[in-house]
């Protein structure tokens, strides 16, 4: 009988990992795929947000695609427990699916802290697209829009808001913009850049109360006065969708914690993306990134191991790139690391920085900023991944790099990473046109 | 399939690849729009024009969240204009640097071996760019290294910093 292998949650991992078992088998096992939503990509609801591109632009795989694949989908449901020992899933309308394999791939959701008001009228998330439909509805030019929170998924709708022509605040609790993205010195140039561009930043400020009795919130802030908003987005972090596995045997961390090959505790267990907690591809240590490509990468090796192969993951690099304002930022791998050894460049002129980690002669993690016209800034953010990924070994190239930390290309090219890059896939075999999967 | 064999050591720096690739690729004849991209070594004694490999891992199309890159009849990534949204996903994902962002269409652009027909390969002089059957390789990094070689003596010399 053919193998039936049940994919939980229809976001990025959960599709990578389809379109990995149809790559290794044609067709030859039976997919279940249980999603509560109709297939989409959260990372560009940004851009639906700024109406550069329509709602339909957003849906992956559609009904059409899914046949294709002979994926069997079981859209509008979730799953609400796991019983691992006799490998059943039960859904919200009582279907049990049995399963030789089942990836747990539900993603996070976006969370608010327990602030009074905090669930109020005019105070929405970004996170889902039912969530994009309501912030869209609620801006018009000439509001004032208040971001509470100044992280990666604040920053990712920064361009949207202002391009619907919104006035915008920004009310971060920590004492910098973007703190788990870049460092102080980066976040003071940010935050120069976005003032430049009119956006008023307020950091170190707590929000107490949001209230509001005509559908026009009013944040009480610990310090200095009130703010009147015509809508409110927070923007104050995620947590995972794990409620469901409860009373399971699968053990989690704050994610589902996996092995190098995407399994869980339970053999027959695996676990993708914003959900999963899998090796870091620096420290090699378990990692809950939640970020667009480790939720690729999961899905794609998890799915090989389910059809079959016997895949070692290389581990996640930890990447992010946001443009405001046509300003790029962007930092890799261990960016943090208090513990590496660091040179770090601003150009204020060009609203240039550039931080480079190091690991003896051989780059750990890096921060990037610069004006997105600037080639002299820009060009190079793969060169720095390449090197992060690669970890190859720059020697004598370490000195240049720390009087002038942007002049990478010279250093990548001597230092032979292409030809150390070039061999390495993820799963082993070149890539098949996506046409081609079937 | 065919790649574009770089062989440095005939790159005289003219940058004809550039002005040809960016006017194949936006219609203007405009170097910083060019996606090979010349690079100088050995304090602008010698040069070498840098392109996408067209790599087997095809970093920048797995990460693309929406499909905007696709692999062409010649076996070249390539995006799709009308599905990319500008995210610059591809861009950090690609480990070659080599996809790039043009703030003109706020799209990714990069190599798409012109359909078959490299105008960079068709102008080069010197025969420094050939369109050839080969695999993907690492053109230039034997010459990077031994170009920069005094360079890196002088970096030496001084103990750096």
């Amino acid at each position: 009988m053919a193998a039936r292998h049940v994919i939980v949650g229809g976001g990025t991992a959960g599709l990578n990992a389809i379109l990995s078992i149809r790559e290794h088998d044609r067709g030859a096992s039976e997919i279940v795929l249980v999603s509560s939503e109709r297939p989409y990509s959260r990372m560009v609801l940004p851009y639906y947000l700024s109406r550069s591109i329509a709602e339909s632009h957003v849906f992956t795989a559609g009904p059409a695609r899914l046949a294709q694949l002979k994926v069997q989908p079981c859209l509008g449901r979730r799953a609400v427990s796991l019983d691992s020992g006799a490998s059943r899933l039960t859904l919200d309308d009582a279907t049990v699916l049995e399963y030789d394999t089942l990836l747990i791939a539900t993603g996070s959701s976006a969370v608010r802290p327990p602030v009074p008001g905090a669930d109020g009228p005019g105070v929405h998330s970004f996170w889902t697209l039912e969530q994009a439909r309501g912030v869209l509805a609620g801006i018009t030019a000439g509001s004032h829009v208040v971001l509470v929170g100044a992280g990666f998924i604040a920053f990712t709708i920064l361009n949207a808001i202002l391009a619907l022509g919104a006035r915008l605040t920004i009310v971060e609790i920590a004492p910098q913009i973007l703190p788990r993205m870049i460092d102080a010195e980066a976040a003071r140039m940010v935050h120069a850049w976005l003032e430049r561009h009119g956006v008023t930043i307020r950091t170190g400020v707590e929000v107490a109360a949001i209230e509001g009795d005509d559908g026009r919130p009013r944040l009480r802030l610990r310090a200095g006065e009130d703010l009147a908003a015509d809508l409110v987005i927070m923007a104050t972090g995620i947590r995972t969708n794990l409620e469901w596995l409860q009373d399971s045997e699968i053990r989690v961390n704050r994610g589902v914690l996996v092995d190098r090959y995407l399994r869980s505790n339970v053999p027959n267990v695996y676990a993708a993306g914003d959900v999963a907690e899998g090796p870091d591809a620096i420290s090699g240590k378990p990692a809950l990134h939640a970020i667009e490509p480790t939720a690729m990468d999961h899905g794609r090796v998890a799915g090989a191991n389910m059809a079959g192969r016997e895949l070692a993951y290389r581990g996640s690099l930890l990447m992010n790139i946001v443009e405001v304002c046509h300003l790029d930022i962007a930092s890799f791998g261990a960016w943090d690391d208090p513990t590496a050894e660091t040179v770090a460049l601003a150009r204020p002129e060009r609203w240039a920085y550039r931080k480079l980690l190091w690991r003896g002669d051989r780059l750990v993690g890096a921060i990037t900023l610069g004006r997105a016209s600037d080639l002299w800034t820009t060009n190079d953010v793969g060169i720095l991944k390449g090197l992060v990924q690669s970890g190859v070994s720059l020697g004598s190239w370490k000195a240049h790099l720390a009087r002038n930390p942007f002049d990478l290309k010279p250093a990548f090219v001597a230092a032979g990473t292409t030809g150390r890059l070039l061999p390495v896939t993820t799963l082993g075999r070149p890539s098949v046109p996506a046409e081609l999967v079937r | 399939m065919k790649v574009l064999r770089i062989v440095p050591q005939r790159c005289t720096g003219c940058m004809r690849c550039e002005l040809a690739c960016s006017y194949a690729q936006t219609g203007t004849f405009q170097p910083a729009r060019s996606v090979i991209r010349v690079s100088p070594f050995e304090a602008h004694t010698s040069y070498a024009p840098y392109t996408c490999p067209q790599c087997a891992e095809a970093w920048c199309m797995t990460a693309c969240p929406v499909e905007a890159i696709a692999i062409s009849p010649v076996g070249a990534k390539v995006v799709l204009e009308d599905q990319c949204v500008g995210c610059k996903l591809c861009t950090i994902a690609c480990p070659h640097g080599t996809v790039l962002y043009s703030a003109a269409t706020q799209k990714a652009i990069k190599c798409d071996l012109c359909g078959g027909d490299p105008a960079c390969a068709a102008v080069c002089p010197t025969g420094a760019i050939e369109y050839v059957e080969a695999e993907p390789a690492d053109w230039l990094g034997g010459f990077a290294a031994e170009r920069s070689e005094r360079l890196r003596l002088a970096i030496a010399g001084t103990g750096g910093h």
